[in-house]
């Protein structure tokens, strides 16, 4: 019986345990879903080699350090310098990080050769028509 | 310099649309200044306004010369230039060809051998007589008609940045129908980022090329084409010398040249001459850089752009061997 009571014990305090670890996890997991990224004017990056630096949440275990490289105006290089993720390895966050300098490279002022029929005119020709209209 | 939001405008002229970004105090009314060029220019150089001086020459070919302003003497004696240094690639009297073919892809049908036979006898560049004393010029055959398709939009954009700094604008660009010309840099001191159209993929890039001070103009062969019956793509770069669409291997040629015009007759010249002979021609005019792009969409340019040009989603760059 005595050993009954023992073993309910420790299933209780273990489920509370739980409970409260899966309180603390689900908090930090909320925090980390809704960090927002304010977003960056790619047009607007002086040349150099910045370290960034996420101290990682509640529990800093998201904590990390980057390097970015700015040539000629755009990034051209991310690198992970450190991170408290002891999983993390640089080359899982390569896919990521070339797709940050894909997506600046993206921006343009003007585009050579794009067709007269080609939607990006006949879209600029339709905000111009837009702002006829106020 | 004044950081103020820049004055945009979106025009359609010279067949084309042209949209243009302006920084500066005098933005707006330099703006203004620029549409009223352009419709000027036009009605100047533009053979479907029977009241042009391009017509003019058209309807006095084989009769007699024509006295011209300025400017179209001096487009015409720049595509004379381009015609003389680049046999077989460029032909100011090739209209009657074009509108061959343009009337052919409303039935997606090449037009028949002898009909272009015939036609190609017309187009002639040797025909056009300049006299630089009266600027009067002289269209030798009857049947024989200018377009200034290969050089008429780089010489407006020129004419366009001219009217820019006029205004004191020192950081500017426009887009004329594809043929981009920029003044400066952007305000912050960073080059124009100017996009290179995917051949084959209508809504994307290939490749930016960063410029200050110059022009970015490309020819391809993805703009007016049909495909025939072969499944061969039939564009609209002809070849003055075959009377076909250009078969160069190329399917995009662009050039970044200090002058629009430069830009615009070279870019329609790489594109026919091709690769080889392309890079052979570049040698005379310096301070002119490519990029070129062959049928298995390889990218090559030329060894001043190492700096200055990237492509997207990993597109691979073969560098050309320096010209010398």
């Amino acid at each position: 019986m005595t050993g009954l009571v023992i073993a309910l014990v420790i299933i209780m305090l273990l489920g509370i345990g739980g409970a409260i670890g899966w309180l603390f996890l689900s908090k930090e997991h909320n925090e980390a879903r809704n960090l927002s990224l304010d977003g960056v004017d790619f047009s607007r990056l002086k040349d150099g080699t910045y370290i960034g630096e996420y101290e990682g949440g509640m529990y800093k275990w998201r904590a990390n350090k980057a390097k970015v490289v700015i040539s000629s105006g755009k990034v051209i290089d991310i690198e992970l310098l450190s991170s408290s993720d002891p999983g993390a390895k640089n080359t899982d966050q390569i896919a990521l990080y070339d797709r940050v300098i894909d997506a600046q490279s993206l921006e343009v002022d003007a585009i050579s050769g794009a067709t007269l029929t080609s939607k990006a005119y006949l879209k600029a020709v339709e905000s111009a028509l837009e702002q006829a209209k106020k | 310099m004044n950081q103020t939001a820049p004055a945009q405008s979106i025009i359609y002229g010279m067949g084309t649309v042209i949209s243009s970004k302006v920084f500066g105090e005098q933005a707006k009314e330099a703006l203004k200044a620029a549409e009223e060029e352009v419709v000027r220019l036009e009605g100047l150089l533009s053979r479907f306004l029977p009241e042009s001086e391009i017509s003019r020459i058209n309807n006095s070919a084989g009769i007699c010369y024509e006295k011209i302003s300025s400017e179209t003497y001096e487009v015409l004696l720049r595509a004379d230039e381009y015609s003389k240094c680049c046999p077989g690639c460029f032909d100011v009297t090739v209209a009657p060809l074009i509108d061959l073919w343009r009337n052919a892809r409303g039935t997606a049908k090449p037009p028949d051998k002898s009909v272009i036979k015939r036609i190609l006898s017309q187009v002639d560049y040797t025909n056009l007589i300049i006299n630089p004393c009266e600027k009067a010029v002289y269209l030798k055959s009857t049947g024989q008609f200018l377009d200034l398709g290969g050089i008429g939009k780089g010489f407006a954009a020129d004419l366009i940045l001219k009217v820019f700094k006029k205004y004191e604008v020192s950081s500017a660009f426009t887009n004329f129908g594809g043929n981009v010309a920029a003044i400066g840099t952007k305000p912050d001191g960073s080059p124009w980022r100017i996009g290179i159209q995917h051949p084959r993929n209508e809504n994307s890039i290939i490749g930016i090329v960063a410029i200050v001070n110059q022009s970015v103009v490309t020819s391809g062969d993805y703009q007016q084409y049909f495909i025939g019956n072969n499944n061969k793509r039939y564009h609209h770069i002809l070849n003055p010398s075959t009377g076909y669409p250009s078969e160069s291997g190329l399917v995009s040629a662009t050039i970044i040249a200090d002058s629009s015009v430069a830009a615009d007759a070279l870019s329609t010249i790489l594109f026919i001459a091709g690769m080889n002979k392309g890079i052979e021609l570049l040698k005379s005019f310096p301070e002119t850089e490519a990029i070129l792009i062959d049928k298995d969409l390889q990218v090559y340019i030329t060894q001043g752009l190492k700096e200055c040009f990237q492509t997207v989603e990993r597109v691979k760059i073969n560098i050309l061997d320096p010209i010398i």
